[in-house]
C-alpha cells in the first residue's frame, strides 16, 4: 500500500513539475503501478479477514456506521485500478493528460486512506456509536475524533517516506541508465524528508492519544514504552541509512520501524478496546486439520510462486 | 441483534448484494474457464503456427487482465464488503466457521494474481513451453478458488452434517459440493466461449474473425451439455426441503426457474447463429447481447440458489434477517427490541409506536424487502392491507404454511407496532369508508288473542348467524339461502302440532322481494352451481314468498334455501329482513294464525380485512371485486389452481364443489379437506391467541359492528363465541384432526397451531363441521343453570344432525328452536336493528320476549292452567321461572 500510494504521489509530481516530458521516473513508477494495486488487494485481503475473525463484532458496526463511504470504496478502487492501467498502457500515447489519470489514482487513493483511517478508529470507540441512533443512513465519519488527522497523516507520510524509498531501490538497480543518480537521489529526498516530517508527525499522533493510552507510552507500562523507543530508534537509525544513502539498510531498518510501528497499533487497539473486549473472551473450537491445509496450501503456492518468478526472469526480447 | 442495521429504502431488500455479486460471479467464473481457455488456443495457435490465432490471444489475454484482475478482483473484496454491511451475523459465522479456507483461499489468490501477470507480461517473451505452463498454472490456481469458495457458498444452502457436528469438513465436503463445483466448471467454460466471441468479434480482420468466432463458438457444445448434465444432478441433490420451496412454493423463486429454462436454448442458440458468417457489425451487436443474455442466465441460477436457502440464509442456522435459529424462542418471550442491541426504544408506547415500528421493519423485513426498491418491494406486496388489523395478521402467519419467510419474531405487541408502520406509515393510513349505522327499524306484532286465537304459530329461522358471499362473479361459499321453520299447535287442554290439513305460506317483507336485483348470483348460478336457476328463485326451488313444505319426521314445516340477501331496494344494508308466516286451512283458505320472523342474512364477511378491498354496500357489507379476486390469487399461488383466471373468464366456482361441506351437501375432490376445515384451518395461522376478534373478522358477530350477529341469551349473560367453540386454534384443529384422521394432507396447517383450552392436541375431539357441534347440555347439564361461568361448550360434540339444537326436538315432538329461537338469537335475543326484532314470536304470543312458555305459562298452549303441574313433559327442569329476569322486555 505504502509504495502503491508513495509512489503514485511521487510519479503525479514529477507529472506536473515537467508535463510535457515523460520523465523516465514517472514512466518507470506507471509500469509498476499496477502490480502495487494487484499485491495492495491482495495483502489487504488477510489482514481485513482476521481483523473480522477477532474484531469482527467492532469493524461490523463501526462499517454499519459509515456503510455509505465503506461500499463506496469498492467503486473508487476500480475507478482508481482503471485509471493506473490507463496511466500505464496509455502513457506514451497520452502526452499531457496522463497526468489527469494519475491524479484520479492518487486522489483515489487518498479518499481510501481517509475512509480507511475513519472506520480504523471509530471500531475503536464505542461510546461514540450512539450516533447510530440519530443517523442509521451509514453516512457517519468519525470526523471528532482527535487522532483522525494525525493518524491519517501519519500513514500518508509513512507511504511517501516508502514510495520514494522504493524509487531510490528501483533505480539503485538500474545504474547504467543516465537518469539514475538523479532518480535515487529524487527518491532519497522524499525518503528522508517525509521521514523527518513523520516523526513530528508521529508525535502529534502520540499526543492526541486519550491520556491514559498515551502515557503508557511515556513510562505507564514498561513493554508498550520500551517498544515506543525501540520503534522511535529505528526511525531515527532509518533517517540515518536515508541521509548516508544506504538503500538496502534502509529499508531493513525501515521494514523493521514498520514491525515495530504495526505492534505499537496493535498496543493502541487493544488500550482502546480495554473496557470493552479482551481477545481471550473470543470462544475457540480447536480444529487444526484446517489449518494444516492451508500452511500446505501456503507453502506450496509459495513454492509455485517463486518457481513462476523464476520463470518470469528468463524473459527475452518481445520474438 | 447484535448489529445495528445500515437502514436503506430504495435499494433494501438485498439489491446491493445482488448486484455486486451478480457483477462479481459472473466475471469470476469467466477468470475460471477464460484461464483454460487461454492456454488451450495458444497451443493450438503454435500447433497450427498460426499468428492470427497468436495474436488474437494475446489481445484476448490484455483484455482477460483488465476484466478479471480489475473488476473481478475487486468485486470479490466488494462481496466482503457488502456482506458484512448488511449481514454482519452471518458473515461472521462464515469468517468463523471457515477462517483457515478463506486464508488457504487467498494463498490461491495471490498466486493466480502473479501468474497472470507473468502471463500477460511475456507474452511472445517466454519459451513456449513455458509461457503455457504459466498459463496452466494460472488455470490451476483459479479453479482452486473456485473450489474452496464453493464449498463455503453451498454450506449455506446445504450444511448437511455440520449442523450436528459442526466439523470444517462436514461443511465443506457438504452434500452440494461435488454436483455444484463441476456444475461451476461447466458454467466457467461456457463464459470463456461467451467472452471469447465479445473479443473476437471485434477483431478487424474480417478471415481471423470469422475464424476466432467459430473457433469459440466450437468451446460451447459439449460444456454446455455437461452443464446441463450437472445442473440436474445439482437440483437432484438438493435436500428435500429446500428443493420444495423452488419448485412449489416460493412465487418468486418460479419466475427465476423459469429465466433459467427459457434462457438456456436461447444462449445455445445464439451461440450458433453467430457462427453463420456475418458482417462484423451484426457480429459484435449480437456478442454484447449474448453476453448480457448470459449474465441473466447466471443471475438467474444464483437468485434460485439463494433463493433456495429461504428462509435461512445459513440453512436451519440462521434466519434471512439474521435472526439465529436458536435464539428465536427467547427473542418471542423477552420481546424483539428488549433484544436486539441497536434498538433505542425498550418499550413501545402510543408516541413511538410508528418509530419502532420503522425500526422493526428495517431489523426483521428490510433485509429482503426493499421500500419502493426493484428488489422484493414490500409497497405492492403489503398494498392489499388496508387495516393494521389485517397486516398484522399476516405478519402472525407468516413463514407458518409457506415456509419461505422466516416467521414473525417478537411479541404481539410488536408485531402491530411492525403493521401499523407498514400500513400507516409506508401507505398512508386505513382506508375509512363512510358506513352505515344499524338503527332501529319498525316492525309489526301481529294480533294474537289469549282468549280466542285457537292456534299458536311458532316460526323461526334454522341459521341464526348467517352468511353469505356476495362474491357471485368469482365464486362463493354460500348461495344466498336461509332456512325458515315452522310449528302450528292447535290450542287446547291437551295442544296438538298440526301437520295436516293446513297449509303455511311464507312472504318477505316488502324491498326484498328480489334479491337479483341486488346481487349476481343468478348471472352464474350454472358455473357456481352446475344448474340455472330462474332469477329469485333459491338452490331448492324455493322463492321469496310461497308454501312452507312438511318435514315429517320432524313435525315442522320447512321452506328451505329461501334465497334472501341483506339488500332491501333503498339500497341500505339490512341484514334482518322479516318474513311473515301463515297457516291457512286448506279446506276453507282460513287463515288460522299468523307470526313474523327475521331470516337473517348477511354479507358482513371480513375477508377485506386482510384481502383488500372496500364494502360494496352502504360502507359495511359485500364483496368488491378487489377482494374477491385477491382471494382467488391467493388460493392460486398456494394450490397451484386458475380460479383466477377462471372467475375472469366468467366461471367462477363454489368454494364446496372441491371441498366437501355437510351443510351444501356437496362430495368434493377426494384428499382435499372439507371446507370448514380448509378455511379454519388456514385462517387460524394468522389469528392466533386472539379472542373473539379472530371470529368476528369474518363472521357477522362484531359487537360494534353493521350485523352483531351473536345476540341471544348467552350473549347477554356475557358469553361470546369462544365459551361454545372454542379459541379459533381450538376450533381449526377440531375440524382439522378430523380430516387428518381421515388421511387428508393437513399436517402443513397444523404444525404452528396450538390448542388453548385444552393444553395438547392430542386432548382434541376430532368433528365433523355441522354435524358434531357443541351440544347445550354440555353447560345445561340435566337442562339445570350451568354449574359456573367457566363451564365451556368446547370439546363434546353432538354425535350427528339429529342431535343438533337446530334440529332436535323435545319429548313430545316441539322442536328446540320453536320455543327458545334460532341458534345465536336465542330469546331473549337483542337485534341492533330493535331490541325485540328477533324476539316477535315470543312479544306476540306472551308479551314479552322470553321463550315460549318461560315462567311456567304453559296457558299459552294447554289453554287450562297447569301451575301445579308436576309432568316436565318437554323437558326436565322446565317448570321453574326464567333465570335472567333483567332481560325482560315487553316491547314497549
Amino acid at each position: 500500500m505504502n509504495v502503491m500510494l508513495g509512489s503514485g504521489i511521487i510519479a503525479l509530481v514529477n507529472s506536473i513539475k515537467d508535463a510535457q516530458k515523460t520523465p523516465p521516473l514517472a514512466k518507470d513508477i506507471s509500469l509498476k503501478l499496477p502490480y502495487a494495486i494487484a499485491l495492495t488487494i491482495n495483502f489487504g485481503v488477510a489482514p481485513f479477514l482476521f481483523l473480522q475473525v477477532l474484531y469482527g463484532h467492532f469493524i461490523y458496526v463501526s462499517s454499519v456506521l459509515m456503510a455509505i463511504y465503506w461500499l463506496s470504496i469498492v467503486g473508487l478502487l476500480i475507478l482508481l485500478y482503471y485509471s493506473a492501467y490507463i496511466y500505464d498502457f496509455k502513457f506514451d500515447v497520452l502526452k499531457g493528460t496522463k497526468i489527469f489519470f494519475i491524479a484520479i489514482t492518487v486522489i483515489l487513493a487518498l479518499i481510501i486512506a481517509f475512509l480507511f483511517t475513519n472506520n480504523m478508529t471509530l471500531m475503536l470507540v464505542p461510546a461514540r456509536w450512539t450516533t447510530y441512533f440519530h443517523n442509521p443512513s451509514g453516512t457517519i465519519l468519525n470526523l471528532t475524533e482527535p487522532t483522525l488527522w494525525p493518524r491519517y497523516l501519519h500513514f500518508v507520510t509513512a507511504s511517501i517516506a516508502v514510495g520514494g524509498l522504493f524509487v531510490a531501490f528501483i533505480w539503485s538497480r538500474k545504474k547504467d541508465h543516465p537518469q539514475a543518480k538523479q532518480n535515487i537521489n529524487q527518491g532519497l529526498q522524499w525518503f528522508t524528508y517525509a521521514t523527518i516530517a513523520q516523526i513530528l508527525i508521529g508525535f502529534w499522533f502520540l499526543l492526541s492519544l486519550p491520556q491514559h493510552i498515551m502515557l503508557k507510552f511515556m513510562g505507564g507500562s514498561t513493554l508498550y514504552t520500551g517498544i515506543f523507543f525501540l520503534a522511535l530508534g529505528a526511525a531515527i537509525l532509518t533517517l540515518t541509512f536515508g541521509f548516508k544513502r544506504k538503500i538496502l539498510p534502509a529499508i531493513v531498518s525501515t521494514l523493521l520501524t514498520i514491525t515495530l510501528m504495526v505492534l505499537i497499533r496493535s498496543f493502541v487497539r487493544t488500550s482502546y478496546l480495554k473496557p470493552y473486549f479482551s481477545m481471550n473472551a473470543l470462544k475457540v473450537t480447536f480444529q487444526y486439520s484446517p489449518l494444516i491445509v492451508f500452511l500446505i496450501a501456503l507453502s506450496l503456492g509459495l513454492v509455485i510462486i517463486v518457481y513462476m518468478l523464476k520463470i518470469a526472469r528468463q524473459t527475452k526480447k518481445e520474438v | 441483534m447484535n448489529y445495528p442495521v445500515w437502514e436503506l429504502t430504495t435499494l433494501g431488500g438485498g439489491f446491493l448484494i445482488a448486484l455486486i455479486s451478480v457483477i462479481h460471479v459472473y466475471i469470476a467464473h469467466f477468470a475460471v474457464g477464460g484461464g483454460l481457455f487461454l492456454v488451450l488456443t495458444e497451443r493450438k495457435a503454435y500447433a497450427e503456427n498460426s499468428s492470427a490465432m497468436l495474436e488474437y490471444t494475446k489481445k484476448h489475454a490484455k483484455f482477460f487482465l483488465l476484466l478479471t484482475m480489475v473488476a473481478g478482483g475487486v468485486t470479490g473484496v466488494g462481496i466482503w464488503f457488502i456482506i458484512s454491511l448488511l449481514s454482519p451475523a452471518g458473515t461472521s459465522i462464515l469468517i468463523h466457521n471457515f477462517v483457515f479456507a478463506w486464508a488457504t483461499e487467498w494463498v490461491f489468490f495471490l498466486a493466480e494474481i502473479v501468474a497472470l501477470f507473468i502471463y500477460f507480461y511475456t507474452f511472445n517473451r517466454l519459451d513456449k513451453e513455458k509461457h503455457l505452463l504459466i498459463g496452466w498454472l494460472y488455470f490451476a490456481f483459479a479453479w482452486l478458488s473456485l473450489f474452496v469458495i464453493n464449498g463455503v457458498i453451498d454450506f449455506m444452502l446445504a450444511p448437511g452434517n455440520w449442523l450436528h457436528t459442526h466439523n470444517f469438513w462436514d461443511g465443506f465436503f457438504n452434500p452440494l459440493f461435488w454436483p455444484s463445483l463441476f456444475f461451476r466448471t461447466f458454467i466457467a467454460f461456457i463464459l470463456a466461449s461467451l467472452f471469447g466471441l465479445v473479443t473476437a468479434t471485434f477483431l478487424k480482420d474480417s478471415t481471423a474473425r470469422q475464424k476466432m468466432v467459430r473457433y469459440c463458438v466450437k468451446w460451447l457444445p459439449i460444456p454446455f451439455l455437461l452443464m446441463l448434465v450437472c445442473a440436474y444432478w445439482y437440483f437432484n441433490s438438493i435436500p428435500d426441503a429446500p428443493r420444495e420451496i423452488v419448485l412449489n412454493v416460493s412465487p418468486e423463486l418460479a419466475r427465476y426457474l423459469n429465466w433459467f429454462l427459457y434462457l438456456t436454448p436461447i444462449v445455445f442458440l445464439v451461440a450458433l447463429f453467430l457462427a453463420i458468417k456475418l458482417p462484423g457489425s451484426v457480429q459484435r451487436v449480437v456478442s454484447l447481447a449474448l453476453l448480457l443474455i448470459g449474465l441473466m442466465y447466471m443471475g438467474s441460477f444464483e437468485f434460485i440458489r439463494e433463493g433456495a436457502r429461504r428462509p435461512f440464509v445459513i440453512y436451519d442456522v440462521l434466519y434471512s434477517n439474521s435472526i439465529l435459529k436458536a435464539n428465536a424462542e427467547e427473542i418471542n418471550k423477552k420481546g424483539l427490541i428488549k433484544t436486539a442491541k441497536w434498538i433505542k426504544y425498550k418499550q413501545i408506547t402510543p408516541e413511538n409506536e410508528l418509530v419502532v415500528g420503522q425500526k422493526i421493519f428495517q431489523l426483521l423485513c428490510a433485509s429482503c424487502h426493499s421500500i419502493g426498491g426493484p428488489l422484493n418491494d414490500i409497497l405492492p406486496l403489503t398494498k392489499k392491507f388496508n387495516s393494521v388489523f389485517g397486516m398484522d395478521s399476516q405478519l402472525n402467519g407468516l413463514g407458518k404454511i409457506n415456509n419461505y419467510m422466516p416467521l414473525f419474531f417478537g411479541t404481539p405487541k410488536e408485531r402491530w407496532a411492525l403493521a401499523k408502520y407498514i400500513v400507516e406509515g409506508l401507505h398512508g393510513g386505513e382506508d375509512k369508508q363512510l358506513a352505515q349505522k344499524p338503527k332501529e327499524l319498525p316492525y309489526e306484532i301481529p294480533p294474537y288473542d289469549q282468549e280466542k286465537d285457537e292456534y299458536v304459530l311458532l316460526a323461526w329461522n334454522n341459521l341464526g348467524m348467517h352468511c353469505i358471499s356476495d362474491s357471485d362473479p368469482y365464486w362463493i361459499l354460500l348461495p344466498p339461502a336461509n332456512d325458515l321453520y315452522a310449528q302450528l299447535i292447535r290450542r287446547g287442554e291437551l295442544p296438538e302440532i298440526v301437520t295436516e290439513g293446513v297449509e303455511l305460506r311464507y312472504q318477505v317483507q316488502a324491498g326484498f322481494e328480489n334479491p337479483s336485483k341486488h346481487v349476481r348470483f343468478w348471472e352464474f348460478s350454472k358455473s357456481l352451481l352446475g344448474k340455472e336457476l330462474p332469477p329469485n328463485i333459491g338452490v331448492s326451488g324455493n322463492g321469496l314468498s310461497g308454501t312452507m313444505k312438511l318435514e315429517e319426521d320432524l313435525g315442522a314445516f320447512v321452506a328451505d334455501l329461501v334465497p334472501v340477501v341483506p339488500y332491501p331496494d333503498d339500497g341500505s344494508f339490512n341484514p334482518y329482513p322479516l318474513f311473515t308466516i301463515e297457516a291457512v286451512d286448506k279446506k276453507t283458505g282460513e287463515v288460522l294464525a299468523t307470526t313474523r320472523i327475521v331470516a337473517p342474512t348477511s354479507t358482513e364477511m371480513g375477508c377485506k380485512n386482510c384481502h383488500g378491498g372496500k364494502w360494496r354496500v352502504a360502507g359495511v357489507a359485500g364483496f368488491t371485486a378487489e377482494t374477491a379476486l385477491d382471494i382467488l390469487k391467493v388460493h392460486d399461488r398456494i394450490n397451484k389452481t386458475n380460479l383466477f383466471e377462471k372467475a375472469k373468464k366468467g366461471q367462477p366456482m363454489l368454494c364446496q364443489s372441491c371441498h366437501p361441506d355437510p351443510v351444501l351437501g356437496t362430495k368434493g375432490k377426494p384428499g382435499i379437506p372439507n371446507f370448514p376445515a380448509a378455511i379454519h384451518g388456514w385462517h387460524a395461522n394468522y389469528l392466533t391467541d386472539r379472542g373473539t376478534e379472530a371470529c368476528f373478522n369474518c363472521h357477522p358477530s362484531s359487537p360494534t359492528g353493521p350485523t352483531q350477529c351473536l345476540r341471544g341469551v348467552h350473549k347477554q349473560v356475557g358469553l361470546d363465541c369462544t365459551s361454545c367453540h372454542g379459541y379459533l386454534e381450538d376450533h381449526a384443529l377440531s375440524l382439522l384432526l378430523h380430516e387428518q384422521k381421515q388421511g387428508k394432507k393437513v399436517d402443513k396447517l397444523m404444525r404452528y397451531l396450538k390448542p388453548r383450552k385444552v393444553a395438547t392436541v392430542e386432548e382434541i375431539n376430532p368433528r365433523l363441521p355441522w354435524l358434531n357441534e357443541p351440544d347445550c347440555l354440555n353447560c345445561h347439564q340435566d337442562f339445570q343453570k350451568p354449574a359456573s361461568k367457566n363451564v365451556s361448550g368446547f370439546n363434546t360434540w353432538t354425535k350427528d344432525a339429529k342431535e343438533l339444537y337446530r334440529l332436535r326436538t323435545d319429548q313430545v315432538g316441539l322442536m328446540c328452536e320453536s320455543c327458545h329461537g334460532s341458534t345465536h338469537a336465542n330469546y331473549p335475543a337483542q337485534n341492533v336493528f330493535g331490541r325485540n326484532r328477533d324476539n316477535i314470536p315470543p312479544l306476540q304470543y306472551q308479551g314479552t320476549n322470553l321463550p315460549i312458555g318461560a315462567n311456567k305459562n304453559c296457558k299459552l298452549c294447554h289453554t287450562i292452567d297447569m301451575e301445579d303441574m308436576e309432568d316436565e313433559a318437554h323437558h326436565e327442569n322446565m317448570l321453574r321461572n326464567f333465570r335472567n329476569m333483567q332481560l325482560i322486555s315487553t316491547g314497549k
